[in-house]
């Protein structure tokens, strides 16, 4: 570069030179010149290139109208809760998931990995057709092999072994069993990756059935939960949440507010919205439930409280006294739940429920769940069997036991001395790789299937796409291997109008039967009378681990990823988890008194030593958590997962996601307890060494803050609110006062006048804390919905991730006594918006209907609105975000434009869905009725906590709440008038001495 | 210097004469304007001789444009509708059969070259038996009017509230290869926008004699059709 730069104001004298001097030119008048020739072309041209074609259908399929979306109804498999999904299709593939909210278990909210499922149909690593250990082979040759090996086992004898995941569809099950019936000895071996087994076995023993009751959150006015997440992984979310949900809405009549009290040692996100949450460590658990089933039978009038177990503290027992009042006080409408994987713990909870008469009420065994069947004696039988060598065939199906069982090594020890081992898994994962022979299962959104996630309850899944991969379906595989050639359809229809069609009465022929259930997603039928337990029920194991340890270690699921299965998903992965907040990674989570006791800051490298076995993981400092407690997430660290190696974009300084031949975090299964009763996951004694190593996480946890700078505040102004929380009791006496005592009432100061009309709908969005979980299935819709794109490990520490919607997560009050509140923050789309005003190129306009636009196609990139945003949910392409994985790229929404490099972008309020609804209510003569639009987010939410709606529509819902006492607006004292109204949350700790108003809301910002 | 500025200025004017006839006389587009538009198509299908001179109804090939975003390019089968039993034009059939009546013999079926494509696409022969081993394959039209990708049209407003196909596609009854006829860009679209008066169903007529105002006439807002 040898010229000089031009200042602005010489502009003209340049010009005067470049009309008066003549050649030779400058470079840079050259360039100009050059480029007046190209522009001059460009005008007189008049072909087009490229040439764009318009293909039509060669004969059109019925009822689908070109450029018009439709709905299928089947099953979420993302886990065995088996939420109902309506897939939104387009051109014969999905491009979205979305509740279906005629589904009686999830009613029409999905989880954020209900709705990542949609990408990994796409995902390009999938495998394509049977394989065995040198490579593929046809689907043929693999069934002959097994065919004639199976032959061999019925002429000579021999073992075989399925052993999976829990089954729930009644069709594979049926074919299992002629399997099974076909064979000398054959067994069928359920594993939960999450293993809710103990719950399992004690209803052996004091209901005689080994089976999981089924819970309703919904009429619970008190729950104690011990350990069990039951808002965010626990057997089934979705439902359990929006049960939860609908005990508490403060704006019924009368107000419901339901009371949950979490016993826990690490922070869950049941606990972050538990009313009242308990501290304890994992060996508390035991003597605590004993001391609450010794209260309970006092007050119901039985003996005398004998001595308590004397390893819980005072406090805990203290705690346990007075929640034992309240759940006796609101018996018949009571409930005690545990995660703990402890046999005497589960026979305590059922004690405690038998004494609070909840059976039959708050959670019911006549029509149980059937999400989770694993049982961990069959599994450690079958260990010991595999460890013998005295299996002949091995099936693993919908599992990946390699990966998710402590001790692999004898497990694999295990696998290579059976004569045959065989895997249907969609991808090569650890167990695949171990395997003879890989016949691959398709995925749910291109394969028929079906589920009973409840006795009595049958949801059916259907393909929404053709197969993207030669795949097949165990039930059609074990078929096969029978002789039986029928395609899976065929199979499950079979099964649907012979089986289940005779347990019900409602229709009166098979074929309409299954027509209606495909049309509808499912089912109700007579529950089939569940077995008693086969085996005499087994003697309750007592906690392995009883005795107070210097630390212990929790392993639980995330909410991101919930099991391994997931890991692959990058939704998932940059998904920011809603507690800790970090994304792409787990963590070694210790208390911050304990990480001052040992040193350490988030990030430290720390050795985890639990018995023989040791993991290294950075360690993440978690306020809330026990003091002895260090929590690890399980599911990561799964094998290939360094295809994320560049997911991010590639520039000078872009840092790899994870090393080439390494895992995104560490799998901590190996740190499982294994006992004869099963595996443990919290308990084991641990200690941690640092290693002198840091990394640096990608926690989004103070992104986008809200918080003002010390020395930028305004008077008065230092401390700001936006996520507030009433106390149910105080909102009671006075919900007119209760919120804006203290508080600038809503609307107070405007920002500008108002300058422009709006006779038209105001569109605008409550948001109801309330209700939100923090769950964070509506970051996922959002990012489904809206084309955004994954921007890898790297870019997210930079703070450039691009979600349009993100969770805030607050903490408020004393260390390890805190109340932590979520907080959905997504464009508020300001009446008075601050990022108009500093477009240069107006960008970004206020449309008549009440919304701030973004205009992509105008925008040039100079960040100033980002800069201006008070609420900091402006998101700027820094890069062109990879679009080059063809196949991925048919999970994009067609109606949302996928942004290019240097344009800003923000939530839209799903603006594609507002046209298509006008379109539609003009096309039919109408008016959009309140309710016909719903953005991605509000579709997606299991608790209801978002609505879209009117503001000038004042009987409309979204305008009621808006309207509602606990309503505001965040950084209303701006004056900016934002479209979304917040409404404060809601405590019901009717346990907690009575707090004035509500709480001013301090500490970190999330 | 003073001569420079003559010599300037004289430059200056002759550019602005040399545009203004430029302008005047040539079609001056910008980039990304096709205005006129009409590649040819692997069928030479007449709109002027099916919308023209047979008056078949718009929306009966382009069945979508009231009920969807799009109005459709009609599937290949559609066109089987009449074309199983319409071969080739009326005057080559007559022809045929003063030619058979003047022979003595029977009339042949004739297929005109064009609609022999049609059958060919179909996997059909002349007699409209599936020719062995061909197979159905859509006929692959060009693409005439082709918004940008950040643009999203809605075909069912406009339908809805009675604008003519002929408004924004121009006389497609008259064109016997199709062409772009207007501009469709969005200054053209403004221009209609912000000179019809906005109707909201249910609600009654705005006074069509007033001065549209922002908030009378149809939505001029981005977000309209950039999302």
């Amino acid at each position: 570069m040898d010229e000089l730069p031009i200042p602005a104001d010489a502009i003209s004298a340049e010009l005067e030179d470049l009309v008066f001097a003549g050649l030779p030119a400058t470079r840079r008048s050259f360039l100009r010149a050059a480029g007046f020739g190209v522009g001059v072309a460009a005008v007189a041209g008049c072909s087009r290139a490229p040439v764009q074609k318009a293909i039509p259908h060669l004969t059109p399929p019925e009822s689908i109208v070109p450029g018009r979306a439709y709905a299928i109804a089947s099953t979420c498999a993302g886990c065995s809760a088996a939420c109902g999904v309506l897939a939104t299709c387009r051109d014969g593939r999905p491009v979205k998931l979305e509740g279906n909210p005629e589904h009686p278990l999830s009613r029409g909210g999905l989880c954020a990995v209900g709705q990542a499922e949609l990408l990994s149909l796409y995902d390009s690593q999938r495998l394509d057709g049977a394989r065995d250990r040198e490579g593929g082979i046809g689907w043929d040759q693999a069934d002959q092999l097994v065919v004639a090996e199976l032959a061999r086992i019925r002429a000579d004898g021999g073992r075989v072994r399925l052993l999976t995941g829990t089954v729930h569809s009644p069709s594979t099950r049926a074919v299992i069993g002629r399997l099974l019936a076909s064979l000398p000895d054959a067994a069928h071996v359920q594993y939960d990756a999450a293993s809710t087994s103990a719950i399992l076995d004690a209803h052996a023993r004091s209901h005689g059935q080994r089976i999981l009751p089924r819970y309703f959150f919904e009429q619970a006015q008190v729950v104690a939960s011990f350990d069990a997440d039951f808002l965010g992984t626990w057997i089934s979310p979705v439902e359990h949440a929006a049960g939860w949900r609908q005990a508490r809405d403060p704006e019924a009549e009368p107000p419901r507010m339901s009371t949950v009290v979490q016993f826990e040692g690490r922070l869950s996100l049941t606990g972050t919205r538990a009313d009242r949450r308990v501290r304890i460590a994992p060996w508390e658990t035991e003597p605590a439930l004993a001391r609450l089933v010794e209260r309970l039978g006092v007050l119901a009038g039985g003996r005398a409280p004998s001595a308590s177990a004397g390893r819980a503290e005072t406090a805990t027992l203290e705690e346990v006294d007075a929640v034992a009042g309240l759940l006796w006080q609101h018996r018949g409408a009571a409930l005690v739940v545990a995660g703990a994987a402890d046999g005497v713990a589960q026979d305590l909870v059922n004690r405690a429920n038998v004494l609070l008469g909840a059976y039959g009420r708050t959670l019911d065994v006549e029509r149980p769940s059937l999400q989770k069947r694993g049982d961990e004696r069959a599994l450690e039988q079958l260990r010991q069997e595999l460890a013998a060598g005295a299996v002949d065939l091995l099936l693993v199906a919908g599992c990946n036991p390699v990966y998710e069982l402590p001790d692999s090594e004898d497990l694999l020890a295990g696998l290579s001395a059976t004569a045959m081992v065989i895997a249907c898994s969609p991808s090569l994962d650890e167990t695949a790789a171990a395997a003879h022979l890989v016949l691959p299962e398709p995925h749910s959104l291109e394969s028929w299937g079906d589920a009973e996630p409840v006795a009595g309850f049958c949801t059916l899944q259907q393909p929404t796409a053709p197969p993207l991969r030669s795949a097949r379906t165990l039930r059609a595989t074990l078929a096969r291997w029978m002789g039986d050639a029928r395609g899976d359809r065929e199979l499950l229809q079979a099964h649907w109008e012979s089986e289940l069609f005779a347990r019900q009465d409602a229709i009166g022929s098979p074929a309409a039967f299954f027509a209606a259930a495909l049309s509808r997603g499912f089912a109700e039928l007579a529950p089939q009378p569940v077995p008693g337990a086969e085996a005499a029920a087994p003697a309750p194991a007592g906690s392995a681990f009883v005795a107070p340890a210097d630390l212990v270690l929790v392993l639980h699921p995330q909410i991101a990823i919930p099991d391994g299965r997931h890991a692959h998903n990058p939704w998932l992965q940059e998904l920011p988890d809603p507690v800790s907040k970090v994304a792409w990674d787990n963590c070694a989570s210790v208390s911050p008194a304990t990480a001052r006791e040992l040193g350490l800051r988030a990030g430290d490298v720390v050795r985890l030593n639990a018995g023989e076995r040791a993991i290294e993981l950075p360690a993440w400092v978690q306020t809330g958590q026990h003091d002895r407690v260090v929590a690890v997430a399980l599911g990561y660290g799964r094998a290939g997962t360094d295809r994320f190696a560049d997911v991010g974009p590639e520039w000078l300084q872009a840092r790899a996601t994870v090393e080439s031949g390494g895992t995104i975090g560490e799998n901590a299964a190996p740190l499982v307890a294994r006992t004869a009763a099963g595996r443990v996951f919290a308990g084991a004694a641990v200690t941690v060494e640092k290693t002198g190593r840091r990394v640096e996480l990608a926690c989004s946890q103070d992104h986008h803050t809200l918080e003002v700078p010390a020395h930028l505040a305004p008077k008065g102004g230092e401390v700001r609110d936006p996520a507030r929380e009433l106390a149910f009791a105080a909102w009671q006496a006075d919900p007119e006062h209760a919120l804006h005592r203290g508080h600038h009432a809503p609307g107070e100061g405007e920002l500008w006048a108002a300058d422009h009309e709006n006779d038209g709908p105001r569109w605008g969005l409550a948001v109801d804390l309330a209700a939100c979980t923090g769950c964070s299935a509506c970051v996922i819709a959002c990012q489904a919905e809206n084309n955004v794109p994954v921007v890898g490990k790297d870019e997210v520490r930079r703070h450039r991730e691009m979600h349009w919607l993100r969770i805030d997560r607050y903490f408020e009050g004393a260390e390890g006594e805190e109340r932590v509140h979520h907080q959905p923050m997504m464009c508020q789309h300001c009446d008075h918006a601050p990022c108009e005003t500093v477009c240069p190129v107006l960008a970004t306009v206020h449309s008549a209907s009440g919304l701030n636009q973004q205009v992509y196609n105008r925008c040039v990139g100079t960040r100033y609105c980002a800069n201006n945003c008070p609420y900091k949910v402006r998101r700027f392409n820094w890069f062109d975000y990879a679009h080059d994985d063809a196949l991925e790229n048919l999970a994009l929404n067609p109606d949302v434009t996928v942004r290019s490099r240097g344009v800003m972008e923000k939530c839209s309020m799903c603006v594609q869905r507002i046209q298509e609804a006008r379109s539609e209510a003009r096309r039919r003569g109408e008016k959009v009725e309140d309710g016909a639009i719903r953005t991605a987010c509000q579709q997606s939410c299991p608790t209801q906590a978002i609505v879209f709606g009117d503001h000038a529509d004042p009987a409309g819902r979204m305008a009621r709440l808006a309207a509602s006492h606990r309503a505001y607006g965040v950084l209303d004292e701006l004056g900016v008038a934002p479209s979304v109204r917040y409404l404060a949350g809601m405590n019901n700790d009717p346990l907690a001495p009575a707090r004035a108003g509500h709480a001013e809301t301090g500490g970190g910002h999330g | 210097m003073a001569e420079g500025r003559t010599t300037g200025a004289f430059v200056l004017v002759t550019l602005a004469f040399g545009s203004i006839t430029l302008v005047a006389t040539a079609d001056i587009r910008l980039p990304g304007n096709h205005r006129g538009y009409a590649p040819e198509q692997p069928i030479a299908f007449s709109h002027r001789q099916h919308a023209g001179e047979l008056k078949i109804d718009c929306q009966y090939c382009h069945y979508a444009a009231s009920k969807s975003p799009n109005a459709g390019i009609p599937p290949t089968g559609l066109c089987m509708n009449c074309h199983a039993h319409v071969s080739a034009g009326f005057d080559a059939v007559l022809e045929e059969r003063e030619a058979a009546e003047a022979e003595g013999r029977d009339p042949r079926r004739i297929v005109s070259p064009e609609i022999a494509k049609l059958y060919a696409a179909l996997g059909l022969d002349d007699d409209l038996d599936p020719v062995p081993g061909a197979e159905p394959r859509p006929v692959e039209w060009i693409r005439v009017h082709d918004l940008a990708d950040f643009v999203y049209f809605d075909h069912r407003p406009h339908m809805a509230t009675g604008v003519a196909c002929q408004t924004c596609h121009g006389p497609v009854q008259g064109m016997e290869r199709i062409r772009q006829e207007t501009a469709l860009s969005m200054g053209w679209c403004l221009d209609c926008h912000r000179k019809s008066p906005a109707f909201r169903p249910g609600e009654p007529l705005p006074d069509l004699t007033a001065p549209l105002r922002y908030r009378h006439h149809v939505s001029t807002d981005c977000a309209t059709c950039h999302f």
